[in-house]
């Protein structure tokens, strides 16, 4: 992805609740690279109980969306959440990530992204790679693009780890000149 | 990027209806939602939605009353039922009602990339069958037969009672008169219209070939028969087999036809069992069979066999007031083929092809508009565009010389063979080498096309 003048979308990547440090330090240097847009890793932030759901043990991502939204956070056009909880939205069972076509705010779990049963062994390389994967899409989803046929596009919609695993980290070239385009503007 | 449908979520639980508004627009589908089966009803009747999510659980109309009522009034659109208290009962009842899903909410996420996976599918399948149809029933379609002489009336009135019979049907008329395109007519409105139509001209091919065309051939039956080949009477199975030229089949062929049609089983060459076949004939020929089976050149027994019903097609010089409105279809369809902008024919263009007697019927119009239309210069075909017609053979007002008469005969019968010298001769009875002369004689011509 090459985009020259984007520089007038300044993106923060925000941790809610407990997360490893490397986690948004890795997605922001992911959207700063492949999107070409001004990222800044912004101090962490409370998640918020309410958004818990006791008939599933998981957390609401529109909940979780809709308070992120009414935060203060005046010089950010966008902002992209990491959480380290299961998220779900009511029609799906989890969901990776979520985030409103064209809104400001965007939401990565990587409670799912993780195979390793061992929480005190070091951050796989892979489990970065699925968690940058998951924030540039649903970056894509803030700037405005929907999901994509091609299965080796990041806006492709995959519910399965092996599918994201199958995903290159690349936009076709329809998603990537859309990009382009909208980051002109 | 995507395949883009409009979508309809029927769910009382506003959260449900707005969770896939969002994962459906972020797809890029457009999406819309209502909150009971009445208001889905109501927006259907407004929009024709191609896919439905439809609860199962709702107050009033619950989704499998609103299944029922969708499929009955929009048979072609997709409904997904989804429940979150799923029974095996309710599943069956949903598959049975026409549902093309059954979803348990909440679902895995690439359970829904599945369904819609299949969605897609389907609704490309019947993109395509409606497609194919609609191209078929343009090829088939009653109205490409153009006429409104009353002759060709009655054709039109007679086409849809012969075609609900299975009985045989023989097709008689001059040649270019429009014989297959009736019993294409036949087939397309019978039951057999989803099976195949196969046409075979038994005066072009052979009789040894036709045998084998026909029957189809065992591997090695005879020098050539280097792999096994079904017959058409075995493809045609289902369907409407059309023999054009049927006068033209020889004895034998018309003694080994006239059994298959009694029996409905063939036998292919080199083979000893026989198969069952089911197909309808349709036959045609312009020559007079009757006369033939008179002079026992044709057998009796095949005649009857293959004359259940007749059709008599007039040819284009006894239906003149057609001339004019099939000129026009042809005039548009090679405009529009050939994308020359020639807007109409003249008057007295008109005029000139309604008098011409237009030997090679509705064939020779079409090729001489295709013609004219090529060549024209001007956005209008004028009488000189039609200059290559033979004026000796316009109709000649009050009484004419045996020597007109002779000469305007021999054209016909000759356009009638083909423009084949032999058969002509045959036929007028005198030595090839005496109609060739006369042809010189009358300074006859075939058309240049």
């Amino acid at each position: 992805m090459n985009a020259q003048s984007s520089t007038r979308i300044r993106l923060g990547v925000v941790a809610l609740g407990k997360i490893p440090e490397i986690l948004p330090k890795s997605i922001a240097a992911h959207i700063s690279g492949y999107l070409n847009l001004n990222t800044d890793v912004l101090p962490s932030r409370e998640l918020p109980s309410y958004a818990f759901k006791r008939e599933r043990l998981q957390y609401d991502a529109g909940i979780i969306l809709k308070h992120l939204e009414q935060e203060h956070l005046p010089n950010y056009e966008k902002i992209i959440a990491v959480v380290a909880v299961d998220l779900f939205v009511p029609i799906f069972t989890h969901v990776f990530g979520e985030a409103k076509q064209g809104g400001k705010c965007g939401l990565v779990s990587v409670y799912r992204l993780n195979d390793e049963q061992d929480d005190s062994a070091p951050l796989p390389p892979l489990l970065l790679e699925r968690a940058a994967k998951v924030s540039l899409h649903e970056t894509g989803h803030l700037l405005n693009l929907v999901h994509c046929t091609d299965g080796r596009c990041l806006m492709h919609f995959s519910g399965k780890l092996a599918d994201l695993d199958g995903m290159p980290l690349y936009f076709c070239r329809y998603c990537g000149a859309y990009l382009r385009d909208f980051l002109k503007q | 990027m995507n395949e883009k449908m409009s979508i309809l979520i029927v769910d009382d639980e506003r959260i449900i209806r707005e969770s896939f508004f969002h994962w459906f627009e972020k797809s890029g589908h457009m999406v819309d939602t209502a909150s009971s089966g009445p208001k889905a009803l109501e927006k259907l009747e407004k929009l024709p939605f191609e896919l439905l999510f439809v609860d199962i659980k709702m107050p009033g109309m619950n989704g499998i009353e609103l299944l029922g009522r969708v499929k009955e009034e929009y048979p072609d659109t997709i409904v997904i039922i989804m429940t979150a208290y799923g029974s095996i009962e309710t599943a069956v009842t949903a598959m049975k009602l026409g549902a093309s899903d059954y979803l348990l909410k909440p679902f895995k996420p690439d359970q829904l990339s599945l369904v819609m996976e299949k969605v897609f599918h389907q609704h490309r399948l019947a993109s395509e069958y409606h497609y194919l149809k609609a191209q078929l029933e343009e090829k088939t379609r009653f109205d490409n037969i153009i006429g409104q002489s009353p002759p060709m009336e009655d054709i039109f009135k007679i086409i849809p009672e012969v075609a609900v019979s299975e009985s045989s049907v023989l097709i008689l008329g001059e040649t270019g008169t429009g014989k297959e395109l009736v019993a294409k007519a036949i087939h397309a409105k019978s039951r057999r219209s989803n099976g195949p139509f196969m046409a075979i001209n038994c005066g072009a091919i052979p009789d040894t070939l036709l045998e084998s065309e026909l029957f189809g051939h065992q591997k090695g039956a005879f020098t050539g028969a280097v792999n096994h080949r079904k017959g058409l009477l075995e493809v045609v199975s289902g369907g409407t087999l059309f023999l054009d030229e049927i006068g033209e089949i020889s004895p034998k062929m018309q003694v080994d036809l006239l059994r298959v049609l009694e029996e409905k089983k063939i036998t292919r060459i080199g083979e000893r069992a026989p198969i069952d076949v089911d197909f309808r004939l349709v036959s045609a020929t312009r020559r007079d069979l009757e006369k033939e089976v008179a002079e026992r050149e044709f057998r009796e027994d095949f005649y009857y066999r293959v004359n259940v019903i007749i059709i008599h097609i007039p040819p284009l010089r006894k239906r003149r007031e057609d001339i004019p409105l099939l000129a026009e279809h042809f005039l548009q369809k090679y405009c529009h083929e050939t994308t020359k902008k020639v807007d109409h024919i003249s008057r007295d263009a008109t005029a000139v092809l309604t008098d011409y007697d237009w030997p090679g019927n509705v064939r020779e119009l079409e090729n001489a508009l295709e013609r004219a239309v090529v060549l024209s210069k001007s956005r209008t075909l004028g009488v000189e565009d039609f200059s290559f017609l033979n004026p000796t053979f316009s109709p000649v007002s009050g009484r004419r010389s045996l020597r007109e008469m002779e000469k305007e005969y021999i054209q016909e019968i000759w356009a009638e063979c083909g423009w084949n010298v032999t058969k002509a001769s045959r036929i007028l009875d005198i030595n090839r080498v005496t109609l060739h002369k006369m042809i010189k004689r009358y300074g006859l011509k075939r058309p240049a096309s």
